[in-house]
């Protein structure tokens, strides 16, 4: 029992950090609905910046102080550009894009390694606090808990007895009604933003230390601890979110422990924080959260109108599959290499294409059916199958895991499932790709691909250049698919239901089953992108499938207008292009222009939505559309 | 006479308050009934609980005899149900067309694999479909409506856009909810007019929920009238009209 409570205890002091992010996620969303999924990363700015700062002489607290400003500061710019978003929903995928901002930002400056740089330490380590003779407390460490403490009593007084603070709350019931009673809604909403960037960026700063070190994936993968706290506290409530990080501080080495009789395992922080995510999100639904809506997909989400997408996708596949091996084949295996990369990123791109263009479900997660496609092809090959029926085994794992995805999604609105997704991702990175029945002691999972990689040294282009040509073959053939699902009874099932369920319901279709088969064909598509990937590179493992790349692969989804099946092709490009050292095809990029990558796909992401709202295809059918037939009111 | 639709002591609970309380009703083959009431009576929530969308709490749906009160909704549909909205809700960013195709594809059959492998049986789904739909789009006379997208129709070829497509379904009973609410009383009339010829031709039984008296009466075989959750009175249209109870939970309140 004393080892229990030892245990639960230990967690206390990083329970706080949680809860302390997790406000400054709530006070965003009480005033403008909009969920801060850059949390972790404003956070992940101060640390640094506060560090640096210290660095050069200034003193601990002042250089502490100046990060809060520089969080507040960052929370005034995102409310600028989440301002323009029509809708919560879209206003959260800005979020995702400063998210890529700021971590691309970081990782360009000081580089994506584990900082020489020590974080800040507000107190120094050493002096300890017999805790009723359980546990030892660094000052620290109580000094962590206090500061979490009084801040969540602080600004529970500030939203409920100020007069702004109640402001907040008129604003984010109705913003036109709160106009219309002279409350300055653009200040109001200013005011939380920075309030909260504040309280996220303060949280990066003395967490920091706590997850041992300054880390540019540590520190945004802790928002979904903060997502969790966030949402037991009901989006809110401050003191529950208060007690809903502590809970989970207190929950997280218990089930750690529970969980050791697996070796090996990791993540288990993670795994427990995504567990009660999911839980939240299914089981307080009726009990006062029904205002997490947000339901229109953003405008670049949503099918063009009037596509000639199966005569365009035509097109743009032959165009590449005429073109592109004529380009790059004097450029020997390399290219042949590259070329693969189009196609695998564009089945990648074309999955999403599925889900969010038909299905009409936003997922944080694609990458994370890529990895389960790799590592189930790796399985199967290690059980005997050969390559070819490996990978479409590997897909169907893919596909079986996207349709457990897709459950909740039966219930929740989209973004609900942005949250639980973006969680799913967070967590697969620690703990799903480092799970020791998937990984191997090395982390990577061998795929050998033999009938295309020629055992003759001097040969190796051929093996190349024949995997080049399957993975192309497949590509084409699933945008025919796609693009065929599309027209017919299934994608006619489809359509209506992201228009109307109960209508949908009404004509026949049983809306779980479409829904499922949605989500279930998504996740074979972006699995068989797992699987050629895993073959091309001869092995599996997550490093390629961590969450930036499902939150990248959305947002070149985006930037692209997943309405057209063609979009697919371009977003193969895109992806496969960033991959690339720039200048020189060939070579892989380095840490610091992934960053870079990283940065502007972000900052493009934050402007797209402001300004374009169909994206790139959407915007060049437009121009190239005739006008739709005016319609006689008879 | 066969009854296509059974209602057996049906009673919906929220919480205290009984918004259907023991409500009984028979829809037989051929045969127009109309659900009537004042607001709140319970009109509504009884239609969701014959199309499946609300839970009963008690009693009993039955279609064709069989007891279907546990059957989700698009399993009622497959059993011969089907139903407007009292909001229109068509499935917009789709075709007047396609609207239908969704509905006509109940008496196809193509699953995922067919429709992205090209199989052979996709193609004839979608003929199926859509020769269907355009043969209900003929019989409504609305043919020239069929390229147009839906959400540029006004309220009363929506109306008529719905209806179509409830009739792709071949529906052996057709609900249809507050079928004339929003439409002005020229448009109410040759509405009536058109459910009247779609009687006479296909032969389907009807439930209709309708405020409006202009519709009700010249349309109705059945009138079954409800007030706080129960039947108040139920028979001819002629003969309910004359009930005193029903003068004055509902009809006293009409101007003429």
């Amino acid at each position: 029992m004393k080892l229990y409570v030892s245990l639960a205890l230990s967690g206390l002091p990083i329970g706080a950090m949680y809860a302390l992010s997790a406000m400054g996620i709530v006070i965003v969303f009480k005033t403008s609905k909009v969920f801060n999924f850059a949390a972790g990363a404003i956070g992940l700015a101060c640390a640094y910046f506060a560090s640096t700062l210290h660095h050069h002489g200034m003193p601990t607290l002042l250089a502490v102080a100046f990060a809060v400003v520089l969080g507040a500061a960052i929370g005034v710019l995102m409310e600028v550009t989440v301002r323009p978003a029509k809708g919560a929903l879209t206003g959260t995928i800005v979020t995702l894009g400063w998210l890529l901002v700021l971590q691309g930002l970081v990782g360009f400056i000081y580089g994506t390694q584990v900082a020489t740089n020590q974080p800040v330490q507000v107190v120094s380590d050493g002096n300890f606090v017999d805790w009723g003779g359980v546990l030892l407390y660094s000052n620290q460490q109580v000094l962590l808990l206090l500061v979490a403490a009084v801040l969540a009593a602080g600004l529970a007084v500030f939203f409920n007895a100020t007069a702004l603070g109640t402001a907040t709350r008129a604003v984010s019931e109705s913003p036109d009604a709160a106009r219309l009673l002279g409350i300055g809604v653009n200040r109001v909403n200013l005011v939380a933003w920075a309030l909260g960037g504040a309280v996220s960026g303060l949280a990066g700063v003395l967490v920091a230390p706590l997850l041992g070190g300054l880390d540019t994936t540590k520190l945004v993968v802790f928002t979904v601890q903060a997502l969790a706290a966030a949402l037991v506290g009901r989006l809110s409530s401050l003191p529950l979110t208060f007690a809903g990080g502590v809970t989970l501080g207190l929950l997280q080495p218990m089930a750690a422990r529970a969980l050791q009789q697996f070796d090996g395992i990791k993540g288990t922080q993670e795994l427990t924080a995504f567990a009660v995510v999911l839980l939240s999100l299914l089981f307080m639904r009726k009990t006062g959260r029904s205002d997490v809506g947000g339901g229109l997909l953003p405008a670049p989400l949503q099918p063009l109108p009037r596509g000639r997408t199966a005569l365009a996708a035509a097109a743009g596949v032959a165009l590449v599959v005429l073109v592109a091996p004529l380009i790059v084949d004097d450029r020997g295996n390399v290219s042949h290499y590259n070329l693969s990369q189009v196609a695998i990123w564009g089945l990648a791109t074309l999955s999403l294409v599925l889900l969010v263009g038909v299905v009409g479900q936003v997922s944080v997660c694609q990458a994370v059916f890529m990895g389960c496609g790799a590592y189930g092809t790796g399985i199967a090959m290690g059980h005997g199958a050969p390559f070819l029926l490996a990978i479409f085994i590997g897909a169907a794992l893919a596909a079986g895991v996207a349709a457990l995805v897709g459950l909740p999604a039966l219930r929740l609105e989209p973004l609900e499932l942005a949250i639980a997704t973006l969680s799913l991702s967070f967590t697969a990175d620690r703990f799903l790709y480092a799970w020791p029945p998937l990984a191997s002691n090395d982390g990577n999972r061998p795929v050998t691909r033999p009938g295309f990689a020629s055992v003759d040294p001097g040969h190796v282009a051929d093996g190349q250049r024949a995997y080049a040509w399957l993975v192309l073959g497949i590509f084409v053939v699933a945008c025919f698919a796609v693009a065929s699902l599309r027209r017919a009874r299934t994608g006619a099932a489809l359509t209506a239901l992201r228009s109307s369920e109960p209508a949908t319901a009404a004509m026949g279709f049983s809306v779980v089953s479409v829904k499922l088969r949605g989500f279930a064909a998504s996740g074979f598509v972006a699995g068989l992108a797992g699987a050629l990937y895993a073959g091309l590179v001869q092995g599996a493992s997550g490093a390629a499938f961590d969450f930036t790349r499902s939150i990248t692969l959305l947002a070149y989804a985006v930037i692209i207008g997943v309405g057209s099946v063609p979009g697919a092709v371009l977003g193969g490009m895109i992806v496969t292009l960033t991959t690339l050292d720039f200048g020189s095809t060939g070579d892989v990029a380095n840490g610091s222009q992934v960053s870079l990558t990283t940065f502007f796909t972000g900052a493009i992401l934050i402007g797209i939505l402001a300004l374009t709202p169909e994206g790139i295809t959407g915007f060049l059918s437009r121009t190239v559309r005739r006008q739709p037939e005016l319609v006689a009111a008879a | 006479m066969t009854a296509i639709l059974e209602l057996r002591d049906v009673g919906v609970r929220f919480g205290a308050f009984n918004a259907v309380d023991g409500v009984s009703l028979t829809v037989n083959a051929g045969e127009v009934v109309g659900l009537i009431g004042p607001n709140g009576a319970g009109k509504t929530v009884t239609f969701n609980v014959i199309t499946g969308l609300q839970p009963a709490t008690r009693g009993q749906v039955l279609l064709n005899g069989a007891d279907v009160t546990r059957q989700p909704a698009h399993v009622r549909t497959a059993m011969g149900l089907s139903r407007t909205f009292q909001v229109v809700q068509l499935f917009s960013g789709m075709s007047v067309l396609q609207n239908l195709m969704v509905a006509a594809h109940r008496h196809t059959h193509a699953g995922v694999v067919v429709d992205a492998l090209r199989l052979p049986g996709r193609g004839r789904a979608l003929r199926q479909a859509e020769e269907r739909s355009r043969a209900v789009l003929a019989f409504l006379e609305l043919s020239h409506l069929a390229d147009v997208e839906v959400t540029t129709l006004p309220v009363g070829q929506a109306r008529l856009v719905e209806l179509a497509r409830a009739l792709c379904l071949t529906p052996k009973c057709l609900l249809l909810d507050e079928p004339a609410s929003g439409l002005d009383p020229a448009e109410t009339a040759d509405f009536v007019a058109l459910l009247a010829h779609v009687r006479a031709t296909l032969g389907c039984a009807m439930l209709l929920v309708e405020h409006d008296m202009g519709v009700v009466m010249p349309l109705c075989d059945h009138v079954v009238v409800m007030d706080f959750g129960k039947v108040l009175a139920s028979g001819e249209p002629r003969v309910v009209r004359e009930d005193a109870a029903v003068r004055a939970a509902y009809l006293g309140e009409e101007v003429h």
